[in-house]
């Protein structure tokens, strides 16, 4: 098992200097706001004694370095500093607001893995079929299409035109059932593109092992073919789908941001929305830190459950 | 007709055609072949010869681009080629077991030994307890000569050598009590003294073998070594049939003489020997002697329509019609 | 000569297929309303007719008005050459310096290699989208910036494939020839390692290009991209979903827009894709 430990030991150690470069390049950013900084975060309307009390507390009269040693610290410590406007810690805004976006993009992920594993498979044992065919074109389109465009059709469809669900909003203050109805529109948007993406990836992985030996062998003793094609070929399936799956959390959050929006839905997308027009600098940074660290953790994880399902990954050490 | 009148498995007239862009291909081009029960036979021929896709079709599992097969595959009476798809699947794994070419491969790399074995025997026995899986997985890794059988067990494949390997897969075959076993050149990816080894084993493991072993091979000396009966194929066709140590000793088919003459200059000199010329496309329609283009004895009569595979002396055939003429 | 002849075997291929002829017609509507639009428009997209918003369609404006009442055909015309311009100046310069990158992560020291990998995974590890929010929000929004944005995020697609073509090549027989007849290093990239490796980058370039168009329009929709009034399709959906309650069809006619666009280059990409690597069987067949 120390194959494991070390696999996993040298992935952590990249994921930790992917997180630093991201928060260095996020400094750098900070940094490069033009003009006066208080200024810039505040807006023009601030009193100078404001702005004077205001660049004192966040440190901005300090040299560089010390500032970006004071940036590092605090993020170390949980500290991301504090709402321009609310003048709360930034980690309660963005932890106020962060169930939505993980409810979101996971049960899009799961919704997505649901439809799109079984339709890949299916694609797979019936190649060359009519089916086969409609779902190569419908996964293309479905790739294809923006899936804030998804949501706008959605929306005027069931919420305008047929007037099925409510829409707006994540419910907060309401029943859980009124909360999930309003998580579905949503969630579909955001897991349409996704759907494609996983059908058409397992049906070219099964394929490529369909034609391997060992699945040749299974059938050569005769082994059911639902064992066949749901244990041996699907796990062996798995691994380039993951690998995408991890990839694609980045897109994933990229699109939750858009579909937030569309949907007046609270989270993190909706919050770093307001922060730029608000120019509540703090803010921004800090859910972009938490983005980052959600993409790079979920990489991670598809790394080590790579590991768990392929032996000889943990050989390797690293990619 | 038949060689063996007790002839667990008689194969008569089977022909196999695939479509290739070069136009419908004719691999199997006629085979008249039988497996008696206790007796291994060699079948032998260079890549290209149809001995593999033979091995396909007892399985039924066929190639993508089949395009027509036709004879019979008589075993124990059952033509497996009217056998549903569904019964055929019963047959597999159960009647009829396979030892892969290359064992690097055979092996699925995401599931551990242990795993292979338990899902073929519990397909084959179905009421084996767990415990009694377990056994039974022990004992065949200890016979197929694997030592630490318990930590084998819980082994991925890419932690075991080639011949290890190899050895598992044969312990799958005969975990399952096949009476047919077929092994498509399980030697040829390994190294010399592995393979030397795997022949040792299969030689060994036939003491206690009821059922009948193919064992396909482009290599004579092995097939001499470890085959009852010896079957060389040319080109789809079968052009020698016969007791290994007569066949060799004494071909009756130019091409026969030809591949042992190979064979010797081969571990002689060291040196690569080959037959002059090529292997006819196998979308050639055979209107004469297949082997006649390469032939050193080939004559008018030769490309006058193929021969027949006649009877050549004791549990012999050959197909060759200068037979006795130019191979006293 | 015998890159042409390649080049028109390959598309030959791309519109046998169904995928790619569809794409291929989508794609020579887009950019031809791109390029000809001072021609084919009816309208100027920025002229206002308030009298005459949320029209519907009509013989004066074939898909009617917006809420200022400006045609919205034209401007949709016009956004096609936002788009368009967008997506060619980020994904060429991407592409030129992904590929300087990942040939010099290739040839020089594993140390450089290894600062360069770890510079694309960092790049990487933000949403294309979450970056742009980033830099919108110190920088102010602009076309300018969104397309150096995106670019920046294309970059390590395009290293990476680089690189790895680089690798493969650096050990053939010709390139070793090549460095004991003392043929320079400039010279060998050009002569030798750029023809071998374009043929991945421009099939990701191609794949690029609805991505692109993608991230585009998405940041004009929250308004963090191209500035109003200039048109664009993300500014058209984002004018239309402000007045969804008056009209919807400045929404859906973007929308679509949009929609049929990115599925047109994604049907080409794929078929030009198939086309050069036979192998990677995934659209139908």
């Amino acid at each position: 098992m120390s194959e494991t430990a070390h696999y996993v030991a040298s992935r952590l150690a990249t994921t930790v200097l992917i997180v630093l470069g991201a928060m260095l390049l996020l400094f750098a950013l900070s940094a490069l706001v033009p003009g006066d900084p208080a200024t810039a975060l505040l807006g023009p309307a601030a009193t100078p004694e404001y702005a004077k009390r205001f660049i004192a507390e966040m440190g901005l009269d300090q040299p560089w370095y010390q500032r970006l040693f004071t940036f590092l610290g605090n993020i170390l410590l949980g500290n991301l500093g504090t709402d321009v406007l609310s003048g709360r810690p930034v980690t309660r805004v963005i932890a106020d607001v962060l169930p939505y976006t993980f409810i979101l993009t996971f049960t899009a992920i799961g919704l997505a893995v649901a439809i799109g594993v079984p339709l890949g498979c299916y694609a797979a044992t019936h190649r060359g079929s009519v089916l086969d065919h409609v779902f190569a074109f419908v996964s293309v389109a479905f790739i294809a299409i923006p899936a804030f465009v998804i949501a706008i059709f959605l929306l005027l469809i069931f919420a305008i035109w047929l007037n099925w669900l409510p829409v707006l909003g994540a419910g907060e203050e309401s029943s859980w059932l009124d909360q999930a109805k309003r998580l579905i529109l949503p969630t579909i948007a955001l897991s349409v593109g996704w759907i494609g993406f996983i059908a058409r990836l397992v049906r070219s992985s099964m394929l490529e092992t369909m034609g391997e030996n060992f699945i040749r062998l299974s059938r050569a003793y005769g082994l059911p073919s639902r064992l066949v094609t749901y244990k041996y070929a699907l796990k062996n399936a798995c691994i380039p789908t993951l690998a995408v799956l991890g990839m694609g959390v980045g897109r994933l959050l990229g699109g939750a941001v858009l579909i937030e929006i569309v949907f007046a839905r609270p989270g993190l997308g909706r919050l770093m929305f307001d922060a730029i027009s608000t120019r509540n600098f703090p803010v921004l940074q800090g859910a972009v830190l938490v983005v980052v660290l959600i993409f790079v953790l979920t990489n991670l994880l598809v790394d080590i459950s790579y590991a768990a399902i392929d032996p000889r990954i943990r050989r390797q050490g690293s990619r | 007709m038949a060689a063996h009148p007790d002839a667990m498995v008689a194969i008569r007239n089977l022909r196999l055609d695939a479509r290739t862009e070069q136009g419908p291909a004719h691999i199997l081009r006629g085979i008249d072949l039988d497996f008696a029960r206790g007796r291994i036979i060699g079948v032998v021929g260079e890549s290209g010869s149809g001995k593999s896709t033979l091995v396909s079709c007892l399985l039924q599992l066929l190639p993508n681009n089949l395009d027509r097969i036709e004879g019979e595959i008589l075993f124990e009476g059952t033509d497996l080629l009217k056998l549903p798809p569904a019964e055929m699947n019963d047959w597999r794994g159960r009647k009829i077991a396979m030892i892969f070419q290359d064992p690097m491969t055979a092996l699925n790399p995401l599931f551990t030994v242990g795993t292979h074995l338990r899902d073929i025997l519990r397909r084959r026995f179905p009421q084996l307890s767990r415990q009694e899986i377990r056994e039974r997985s022990l004992a065949m890794l200890n016979k197929v000569g694997i030592s630490d059988a318990p930590t084998r067990l819980d082994a991925y494949p890419h932690q075991l050598s080639g011949g290890m390997r190899q050895r598992i897969v044969i312990a799958m075959a005969l975990l399952v009590e096949p009476d047919l076993l077929l092994a498509d050149e399980p030697t040829t990816a390994l190294d010399a003294t592995v393979e030397a080894q795997i022949v040792e084993l299969l030689d060994r493991l036939r003491q206690d073998f009821s059922g009948s072993i193919v064992f396909i091979s482009h290599h004579l000396g092995l097939v001499a070594e470890l085959c009852d009966d010896l079957c060389v194929m040319y080109g789809g066709a079968i052009v020698e049939t016969g007791p290994v140590a007569e066949v060799l000793a004494r071909p009756r088919h130019p091409y026969t003489r030809a591949l042992l003459d190979c064979e010797i200059e081969d571990g002689q000199e060291g040196r690569l020997a080959t037959i002059p010329g090529e292997v006819p496309s196998a979308t050639w329609t055979m209107d004469a002697c297949i082997f006649a283009s390469r032939c050193v004895h080939a004559a008018e009569v030769c490309r006058q329509g193929p021969p027949a595979l006649l009877p050549a002396g004791e549990g012999r055939k050959a197909a060759c019609k200068r037979s006795f003429e130019v191979l006293p | 000569m015998t890159g042409f002849i390649a080049i028109r075997r390959t598309f030959g291929r791309i519109v046998s297929t169904l995928g790619g002829a569809v794409g291929t017609v989508i794609i020579v509507v887009v950019v031809g309303a791109a390029i000809l639009a001072p021609l084919i428009v009816t309208h100027d997209p920025d002229a206002l007719d308030i009298l005459n918003r949320f029209s519907g369609p009509s013989a004066a404006h074939w898909l009617g008005t917006d809420h200022l009442g400006r045609d919205l055909y034209s401007r949709l015309v016009f956004g096609a050459q936002v788009a368009m311009l967008v997506a060619l100046i980020a994904i060429s310069s991407a592409l030129v310096l992904g590929t300087l990158l990942g040939i010099l992560a290739a040839t020089l020291s594993t140390r450089w290699e290894r600062v360069i990998l770890i510079v694309f995974d960092i790049i990487s590890s933000f949403p294309s989208l979450v970056l742009a929010l980033a830099v919108v929000a110190v920088f102010g929004p602009s076309t300018a910036l969104v397309t150096a944005i995106v670019a920046v995020t294309l970059v390590p697609h395009f290293g990476r494939v680089a690189r790895a073509q680089m690798l493969t090549l650096r050990n053939a027989p010709f390139m070793e020839a090549e460095r004991l007849l003392g043929t320079s290093a400039t010279r060998i990239v050009l002569s030798h390692v750029l023809p071998n490796i374009a043929g991945p980058l421009v099939v990701l370039a191609s794949i690029d290009i609805p991505v692109v168009i993608t991230i585009e329009a998405g940041l004009s929709f929250i308004g963090l991209g191209v500035r109003p009034p200039l048109a664009s399709w993300g500014t058209l959906i984002y004018d239309g979903y402000a007045y969804l309650s008056d009209s919807n069809i400045p929404v859906i006619v973007a929308s679509a827009a949009l929609a049929v666009a990115t599925l047109g280059f994604t049907l080409f990409g794929e078929a030009l894709r198939d086309a050069v690597d036979p192998r990677l069987d995934r659209g139908g067949h």
